[in-house]
Parts: structure tokens; sequence; C-alpha cells
């Protein structure tokens, strides 16, 4: 039934829905994982690298995080390509804002830029969504860290600790559950930003290859620190991980 | 009266052994009087590569402004820093894509490249650029400038004889020009790191 109105993005069903938004969510369901999490001195993100063939080449340092400017980060979950559009877009933004008011920009002013781009194709041009979900990690001085999560339908929202890509909802379950009241350190939340990540890729091994693991921090000046473990330091975490799980089973 | 003259400043960059050396002059004036000791004209871009930017004011900043965008979008695409090289085509083209309504500024551009060598360059203000491996110079007094590097300049000076250099070629040129001098600052870029000096010169 919903058929007739699935393929123009710009129309309503008669439900009130926008089943061409719907359909690009889906895309993103069928993504790697991303887990950000909102640290007390920090923000931490992990995602799950889908290494697709052994003979692939990277071209960049990663195809989930992306810097962009000196406070912002975000994580990629969905097409890659649609991806790299809207990150161009970001960091055009912000530092053209940077240039034209010498501050840097407010997180929230960048994620809704983004956002409003992403609308647009929901509402105008009989041109599909993008089929990118993002988690956003910020730092300024009006609200301190800040992770941010948007979708093709242009919706953001802010989080302590969410899951975007596939299986998002056990991810969710499980922050509901360990999140703390009481805001974890970094080290804690890459700890708990692992364990997700197990869950969600339930049935495959976590690994070093498998998993990117980000931290953004403030450096003794006040500058944010954008940092991709490296090999050594995730298979630290990973193994505190399971160790943590092999102990408290055996009590 | 010229627009690049309104102002006032005085710049050299300078090669050495391993090293560059960029110094100019602290004062801020329009025209007779002087309103600033101590304006800002040499920017780092990079921690081995620095652009002073000599002529109007207002351009000085926008421009600093300006290549600081360009430069960290092109730092965010690439992951890697901008070469020195690259760095004065950039402004060569910024300057050019303003050929009928310009920049009044007239840079000097030095550097060290990725193995440490030394990277000069100056440009007028159309972005007519070019390259040495002695000295560049900038300013409302580069005759007297180029005078004094041309007489004290020496090929693989180390970095405190390059420092002497720079130091005495500066404050003798500006002493003999109205429009430049209030003291100096001097930069002098080595492989492992950045030595910079304020110059004692007559305040007047």
């Amino acid at each position: 039934m919903a058929r007739r109105y699935d393929s123009s993005t710009t129309t309503f069903s008669p439900e009130g829905r926008l089943h061409q938004v719907e359909y690009a969510i889906e895309a993103i369901n069928n993504a790697g994982t991303c887990v950000g999490i909102l640290a007390k001195d920090g923000i931490v993100m992990a995602s799950e690298r889908r290494i697709t063939s052994g003979l692939l080449a990277p071209a960049k340092t990663s195809e989930k995080t992306y810097k962009l400017c000196d406070h912002a980060a975000c994580n990629v979950a969905g097409l890659t390509a649609d991806a790299n559009i809207l990150i161009d877009q970001a960091r055009i933004y912000a530092a053209r804002n940077h240039y034209v008011y010498q501050d840097p920009i407010p997180v929230e002013q960048l994620v809704e830029h983004v956002c409003n781009y992403k609308q647009a194709y929901t509402q105008y041009g009989g041109l599909r969504p993008f089929g990118v979900a993002f988690l956003f990690a910020g730092y300024d001085i009006h609200h301190g860290f800040q992770l941010y999560q948007s979708d093709p339908s242009g919706n953001y929202s802010g989080w302590k600790a969410t899951v975007i890509g596939s299986n998002n909802q056990a991810g969710k379950s499980l922050l509901k559950t360990e999140y703390k009241e009481e805001a974890p350190s970094v080290q804690e939340a890459l700890m708990l930003a692992v364990k997700v990540l197990n869950k969600t890729m339930d049935g495959t091994a976590a690994s070093v290859e498998k998993m990117e693991l980000f931290r953004m921090t403030l450096d003794e000046d006040g500058n944010c620190q954008h940092h991709i473990l490296t090999a050594e330091e995730a298979k630290d975490v990973i193994d505190s991980v399971a160790a943590e799980a092999s102990s408290s089973g055996d009590s | 009266m010229s627009i690049l003259e309104y102002n006032g400043a005085a710049m050299i960059a300078m090669a050495g052994k391993n090293c560059v050396g960029i110094a100019a002059d602290r004062r801020l004036g329009m025209q007779a009087q002087t309103v600033s000791t101590n304006f800002q004209k040499v920017f780092p871009m990079g921690d081995k590569l620095y652009v002073g930017l000599a002529g109007l004011a207002s351009d000085v900043q926008t421009l600093h402004q300006l290549l600081e965008y360009r430069l960290s979008l092109y730092e965010l695409n690439e992951e890697r820093k901008m070469s020195p090289q690259v760095f004065s085509t950039l402004l060569s083209n910024v300057l050019y894509s303003k050929r009928f309504g310009p920049y009044f500024i007239e840079p000097i551009v030095a550097g060290l490249d990725k193995d440490n060598k030394p990277v000069l360059s100056g440009s007028d203000l159309i972005g007519a650029s070019v390259s040495t491996d002695d000295f560049v110079v900038s300013g409302t007094c580069t005759g007297n400038l180029f005078g004094m590097c041309e007489t004290l300049y020496k090929p693989d000076m180390d970095p405190d004889q390059l420092f002497e250099t720079l130091a005495q070629a500066l404050l003798a040129s500006v002493d003999r020009d109205a429009l430049s001098g209030w003291g100096g600052v001097v930069h002098i870029i080595t492989p492992t790191g950045v030595m910079t000096k304020e110059l004692k010169g007559r305040q007047d």
C-alpha cells in the first residue's frame, strides 16, 4: 500500500510518513556500528571496521572517523560516498565561520548546519536523501564536551551515550544499564565502548583490525586533541575488557 | 601617496645553513602618524613555515586570516602539512584571483621543506612570485633593505650568524625610512624549532 507514496522523497504518505527517509535509515542499519560515549574529561567514539577485502588499500587514515575542525570530529555510519559530501560541507562551514568570526564555531551550530543541508533533500528537488548517520563529537567553551547524533531526516539530538549502525538497539540497551549517572573517565568510556561493540558484533571475536577507537580530550593548554588509538593502545583496551569479562565470569 | 605606503613596513627573509630567518619591523602608521609600535606582520603558518605580509594593514590581517582558512581546509582534506612551495603557490593564486581589485600586500614566504632545506619566495601584489636561495625583501624601504642584504649576506650562515645579519640589515635599513621601524622581531627557523627575538632599535 505504501508503494504509491515511496518513490518521491518529498511526498508524505497518507499515514504521514516520508518513506524514502525511512528507507535511508534502513540502509544505515546495515552499516558498521558506531558508538559514542561522553566522558567526564572527553569523548570516546568507537566503530566497527568492515573489511570487505584484504586487497583494499586505504586512501585515508580512517573511513569511519573524520576531523571536521580543531574542536570537532565525527563518526560515519552508512554510505561513505554520501558522507564525504556532508563532511566537506561541514569542514568548509566550520572553517568559514572561523574566518569570519575568528572564533571556533559552537558545536551545535555546526551540527545544525549539516542537518539543515540533509533536511533540504527531504523537502525539495526530488533528490534522494543522504544515506548517512553521524555521531558528532566536539568541544566548545559554551557547553564543554558534546555528543550529537544525526540521521538522514536532518533530525539531531544530544546524547550522553548512543549507538548507530547495525545492532544499535542491542548496543543502546547495554548502555542503558552500564552508563552510570556520574560520567565515566575517558579510559572507562573506552572500555565501555569496546564492550558495546563486542555485543553488537556478536559472533565475531573482538580484535584490533575490526575496531577503531577514537578519543577527544583537552591538553594542558585547553586545546582539543583528536586521537585515533594505535594498534597497541587499542589492543590494551580490548584485552582489559576481555580480562574483566573473564574475571567477573569466575565470581 | 601610494596605498602600499600608507601604513609602512620593512621585512627580510634570509637563508642560512639548514635554517631560514624572517624579520620585520613593528610600526603601524597612518601616513606620518604612528599608531602602534607592536603591530604583527610576520605570521607562523606551520611550525616550519612563516609568511611576512607587507603593505596595507587591513589587508595584512585579512590575508593572514584567509590564508589560515585555506591552510586548515588543505590539512583536513590532505591529512598532511602544507609544504612551503605549495603555500607560496597558494598565496600567488589568492593574490591573482583579485587581479583587478588586488590585496595591497607584497608578501614574503620563508620555510624549511621536508628535507629541512631553506625555501624562500617573494611576490608582488598580484601574485608574480620569485624563488631565491639567498634573501627576499619587502616593504617601504626595499632599496635600503636590498643594499644592506647584498652587503651583509654570505651563504651557509649558522642560526646565530643569521640572526645577527638579519637584525643588522633590518635596523640599518629602517633608520633611513620614516615609515618603518619602531622596533623589530626576528624568527630563526631550524629543524629543531623556532627562535624568536625582539629587536631594540631607534624608537622614531
